[in-house]
């Protein structure tokens, strides 16, 4: 909200510097977001009236203005602006004025035209960061009167205000917290309540939604525009003046936080009804638009028809009109979720709502309604009832409470007086009923309804005491490691595995968009009721369709080899339940750049994939084929019996939108979900002191025997001594010279070790032979020499 | 005058020391201490002698294998170190070393390591909460009311069942107080999510280190210590740190905290940096509620929270404009942050 400072310097004095104020109320709990200053207090512009204007003689767009700057002598003024009529006050700035921007007035003549002087808009005047034509001034301006006493000098506050103060909502409210703080007296409201009286005139059919309900029937009104002083107030603060009423209710608002209406007494029929909407009842509001309602929403209305959404926003039929001669003022208090339901379910927030949806002071009702009775009486020259009409009961104040001294030294962590306390609760306007040296009891003011237990007073304390006088202290100690600490650790380690071989981490939303839908990756995704845009409609089913995303980004953006990896949480269907997984997506060239220790650039494959999840240390993994529409080539992932998760080649259909210009290779595993207890930890083994014996076998096989046979025959005969096999090349052209037509070569390391003594060479080469004969004649392969 | 020992010796240290090469050297061992060498020609000679000069030559010819030999050794060694160091000297230093291929971990995976490390340190345990939550743990548990704005559809993602995407961590201290009594010392770091429009601030998701301790006697004093202390650890020991009252439902009092340091790119300006407060005690009743006893008993426990936006503690730490980098994943940002 914002504020005025000349405002509030009519209710407390306010610190001579607008950054000690602000800096005051900051570190009080009212941010300051915004400093602004205002007012156009210029020497040499004066507030003139337009008493004539002729077209220019040689320019089609200029005017010639005759001006009253107020000295008895005619002004001539030649101007560009269309949007006045004869007889309008606007800013006049003289010969030798000095406006924004350095830019000086002069006599001058314009296309052949003498010009003394220029007729202002408000952006010329600094008054506004834009405008259309002249700023028109009020009529009740003082001719020749400078234009500073129209726009004097002003500071603008915007202030944060949480939703638990309402109060500060006014600026009589933020004076008084001001005069709290600065611990300077807060000039009294000399306002009195008004003498009321129950009447059939006003019923309220819905106690709960509106406890309270006032009206007061004033006569005699003209409707017109305001005072100066009064748009002068509002337009400081931005808001628009509308006229003379209706300003009125808004000033009272802004001066003291309660919101009023003003119904055109003429068009409403019979007493007031405060009622709950009927079923598909529709209004149309003061906007212009029609509102369908529910039968939760309030509505103020006469004896045919709703007048008006209870505390949200007036109707278009009953508002004060130029033709308005008496009007029925409403002051109310509505239920703040109400109010917050209504306005939301419309998407119809007012300033009006802001205040009632907060909770408005049950103790400024009345007397709000009597200062802008008063101020009608002076300004629109009204006749108020001598009743002000009244239904319901007001809300009554919050309940007094104690505060324990200790208890506050104690959760502050500081020594508080109970001196300091006291003074600090009736700076607020806390009434102290009674207490010991260890405990008072305090009455709360109206205002107040958001001082509901101890501890909001301990609030209180501390936001005067101030923080910054409490002296931060270690209470660092002991903490058990935890199942949520284990698995941290566990996929930090995970983290830095795939980071060393060369991945880098994506972190792709948990919220995935409507494209992934509908099949593949994102199949059966728990759909959100109410996504705000496209690309976040759905909970992830995988980790997948960010990978792809974040892959389609980084082609577009030339990446010649992409490697990337995620850890984190997918939701399952059909109800979003949770499970930790991580994913690997590469594609592209094995390394990302050419370089001159690089052999021949090679493109990442299966087994690039491969060996990164055996990197992962989840155990001894298999490989074995499946099938799915996704993939091109597609494993099921076993980690000793248990399979979890899937590696491939992702198929063409989910490759190409990417972009990929190269096979894509992903794989999502789950991770363990159990870190209850410690993983077991390695034991030593004892180191090998014997030398071992190393053999090769080198052979021919057709295509179709897998590296897995050949393996299971080689070590599959109990051989005691063999001790290790290790496949270290393997050519498989099709129909190469060198392999032979259909045939691959491949060449197996194979080392023989006794842990007990040296090996001869006679033994190791018997075992080496039974191997090589049980080989081919198992698989029928090619040995060669 | 010299025995002929004597000159053989030093005509072998003479011709070692002139050896050019290996092969040279070679040649001298052989010509002087192999098996038909002049000097081993002399252990023949021995028994040709006399008894009395037997011992005197026997020493002599000692100490002369001893010192061709040693000669022999110690050039052979000059020759290698020569040769080796000859042979690289070739080698042009300047070419680049063999490209490492690392990759890199998120940006918000490296804040959150430097968070947790250093809650860590003060003997915080982690603990963790789902994403998709009930009302009741995100909302009623933590003191916000029934019509609450922030359980407003326009600002909170709900699933058709009526459970929503949880809108801060501080469902974990739900949780973790539903599931142990007192005293608790944790931070959660996780996901939240808000129906913001997405921009250079706001993202729908976004991640927080959530942090409570509840023990007898924690008092705003503690939390004071304890954020100071993580704060100037993160962005520097000069780093000015200020608390300014705020409201949230589920603490009283409140506060955000603002850091100012001149180390940042925001220099002299104040910086909002996380929110904080002492546990309201309607949350401890609350939870005894639902965990039908009054283990936290408001007058016996006391407690403080806090939430750290990670996002923005990295934009900060990180200089990032822009957090929708976060979730872009472009490697040309990632590696950026390789260390």
């Amino acid at each position: 909200m914002k504020f005025s400072l000349n405002w509030l310097g009519e209710f407390v004095e306010l610190p001579n510097d607008t950054a000690t104020l602000a800096e005051l109320l900051t570190l009080a709990g009212v941010e300051i977001e915004g400093i602004e200053k205002r007012g156009a207090n210029f020497e040499h512009v004066v507030v003139a009236q337009i008493n004539a204007s002729t077209e220019h003689p040689n320019a089609d767009r200029l005017s010639v203005c005759q001006v009253d700057d107020g000295s008895g002598q005619p002004r001539q003024i030649v101007c560009g602006a269309k949007n006045y009529k004869v007889g309008d006050k606007v800013p006049l700035a003289l010969p030798g004025a000095v406006l924004p921007n350095d830019f000086k007035i002069k006599a001058s003549k314009l296309r052949g035209v003498e010009s003394q002087g220029m007729l202002c808009s408000a952006k010329e005047l600094a008054l506004a960061e834009d405008s259309a034509g002249l700023l028109i001034l009020s009529p009740e301006a003082k001719i020749g009167a400078p234009i500073g006493e129209l726009f004097p000098n002003d500071t603008i506050l915007d202030v944060e205000i949480t939703p638990n103060r309402a109060d500060l909502l006014s600026h009589y409210g933020l004076a008084r917290e001001i005069a709290a703080l600065t611990q300077k007296p807060l000039r009294k409201l000399e306002i009195a309540e008004p003498a009321t009286r129950e009447r059939a005139e006003v019923q309220i059919s819905a106690p709960n939604e509106c406890p309270f309900y006032s009206a007061r029937r004033i006569e005699n009104v003209t409707v017109g525009s305001s005072p100066a002083w009064l748009r002068a107030k509002l337009e400081a603060v931005g808001l628009r003046s509308v006229n003379n009423v209706v300003d009125i209710t808004n000033f009272v608002m802004l001066e003291l936080g309660q919101p009023l209406h003003a119904f055109d007494a003429a068009k409403l029929t019979g007493g007031i009804n405060v009622r709950l909407a009927r079923p598909n009842e529709k209004f149309l509001a003061l906007d212009g638009r029609t509102y369908q309602l529910d039968e939760k929403m309030l509505l103020i209305a006469d004896a045919e028809r709703a007048v008006g959404i209870g505390g949200v926003m007036g109707g278009d039929e009953s508002g004060v009109t130029e033709a308005t001669r008496a009007i029925v003022l409403e002051s109310a208090y509505f239920q703040p979720s109400n109010i917050r339901r209504t306005a939301r379910e419309l998407n119809l927030p007012s300033d009006a709502s802001y205040r009632f949806e907060r909770g408005v002071d049950p103790g400024m009702i009345l007397r709000a309604s009597a200062r802008a009775t008063q101020l009608l009486q002076e300004i629109a020259g009204g006749a108020p009832a001598n009743e002000t009409v009244v239904a319901g009961i007001l809300p009554a104040p919050p309940t007094g409470f104690s505060l324990r001294y200790a208890r506050c030294s104690q959760l502050l962590g500081t020594a508080v007086l109970p001196s300091e306390a006291d003074r600090i609760l009736e700076g607020f306007g806390l009434e102290k009923l009674g207490g010991t040296i260890e405990q008072a009891t305090w009455k709360i003011p109206s205002y107040r309804a958001d001082l509901r237990r101890e501890v909001d007073l301990i609030e209180e304390v501390v936001r005067v005491f101030g923080i910054n006088r409490i002296e931060g202290s270690n209470r660092s100690c002991f903490s058990a490691v935890s199942s949520a600490d284990r698995r941290y650790d566990f996929e930090s380690k995970l983290r830095q595995r795939l980071a060393a071989r060369g991945f880098c981490e994506a972190r792709t939303s948990a919220l995935v968009g409507r494209e992934s839908l509908g099949g593949g990756f994102g199949e059966g995704a728990v759909e959100l009721r109410n996504p705000l845009s496209e690309d976040h409609v759905a909970l992830r089913p995988s980790l997948v369709p960010g990978l792809l995303g974040a892959l389609e980004r980084n082609v577009r953006a030339g990446a010649k080899s992409v490697r990337l990896f995620e850890i984190g949480r997918a939701f399952f269907p059909p109800d979003g339940a949770e499970a930790r997984r991580v994913a690997l997506l590469l594609s592209g060239q094995a390394e990302s750049q050419a370089n001159w220790r690089g052999g021949r650039a090679r493109p990442l494959d299966l087994f690039d994939l491969k060996g990164a999840l055996e990197a992962l240390g989840l155990g001894s993994l298999r490989l074995e084929r499946s099938e799915s529409p996704n993939f091109a080539l597609v494993t099921n992932v076993f980690s000793e019996k248990r399979q979890i998760g899937v590696a491939g080649q992702v198929s063409s259909a989910h490759a190409a939108p990417a972009g990929a210009t190269a096979p894509v290779f992903l794989a999502e595993l789950n991770l363990p979900n159990d870190f209850e207890i410690t993983t077991q930890t390695r034991r030593f083994q004892d180191l090998q002191r014997f030398p071992s014996i190393t053999r090769d076998i080198a052979l021919f096989a057709p295509e179709s025997i897998t590296h897995a046979a050949i393996l299971s025959s080689l070590t599959s005969g109990s051989e005691p001594l063999l001790v290790e096999v290790e496949l270290f090349d393997l050519f498989s052209g099709k129909g190469s010279a060198d392999s032979g037509g259909d045939r691959k070569s491949l060449a197996y390391s194979l080392t023989y070790r006794d842990k007990n003594r040296t090996l001869t060479s006679d033994e190791v080469n018997a075992a080496h032979d039974r191997i090589r004969e049980r080989l081919r004649s198992e698989l029928g392969v090619e040995l060669r020499e | 005058m010299m025995h002929p020992l004597e000159e053989l010796r030093d005509a072998a240290l003479a011709e070692i020391a002139g050896a050019p090469n290996e092969q040279a050297l070679e040649a001298a061992r052989v010509r002087y201490l192999g098996k038909s060498g002049s000097i081993s020609a002399w252990s023949e000679q021995m028994k040709t002698l006399s008894k009395e000069e037997r011992p005197v030559v026997g020493k002599l010819l000692n100490q002369s294998r001893t010192a061709v030999a040693a000669a022999l050794e110690q050039a052979s060694e000059k020759l290698r170190a020569a040769s080796e160091s000859g042979a690289l000297a070739e080698i042009d230093i300047s070419l680049p070393g063999t490209p490492n291929e690392l990759g890199a971990l998120h940006p918000l995976t490296q804040m959150l390591d430097r968070a947790i490390g250093l809650f860590r340190r003060m003997g915080f345990a982690l603990a963790e909460g789902p994403d998709v939550e009930d009302e009741w743990h995100c909302f009623d548990a933590l003191n916000t009311a029934p019509d609450h704005p922030a359980r407003n559809e326009a600002d909170t993602f709900y699933l058709p069942d009526g459970r929503l995407l949880r809108t801060h961590t501080s469902t974990v201290q739900i949780r973790t107080m539903e599931s142990a009594g007192p005293p608790i010392r944790v931070i959660a770091p996780g996901a939240a999510f808000r129906r913001d429009e997405v921009d250079a601030t706001h993202s729908a998701q976004f991640h927080q280190i959530e942090g409570l301790y509840v023990d007898e006697g924690v008092s705003v004093a503690d939390l004071k210590g304890t954020l100071e202390y993580f704060l100037r650890e993160l962005f520097g020991s000069d780093t000015a740190v200020r608390f300014r009252p705020h409201y949230f439902p589920f603490t009283e009092p409140s506060f955000e905290i603002d850091v100012k340091s001149k180390a940042l790119k925001s220099g002299e300006k104040w910086i909002e940096v996380a929110g904080c407060g002492m546990v309201h005690p309607a949350v401890f009743e609350e939870v005894n509620r639902a965990r039908h006893d009054a283990a936290y008993d408001p007058e016996k426990w006391t407690g403080f929270a806090f939430g750290l936006g990670m996002d923005r503690l990295a934009m900060i730490l990180f200089d990032i404009p822009d957090i929708r980098f976060f979730a872009q994943n472009d490697l040309r940002f990632l590696r950026q942050f390789a260390s």
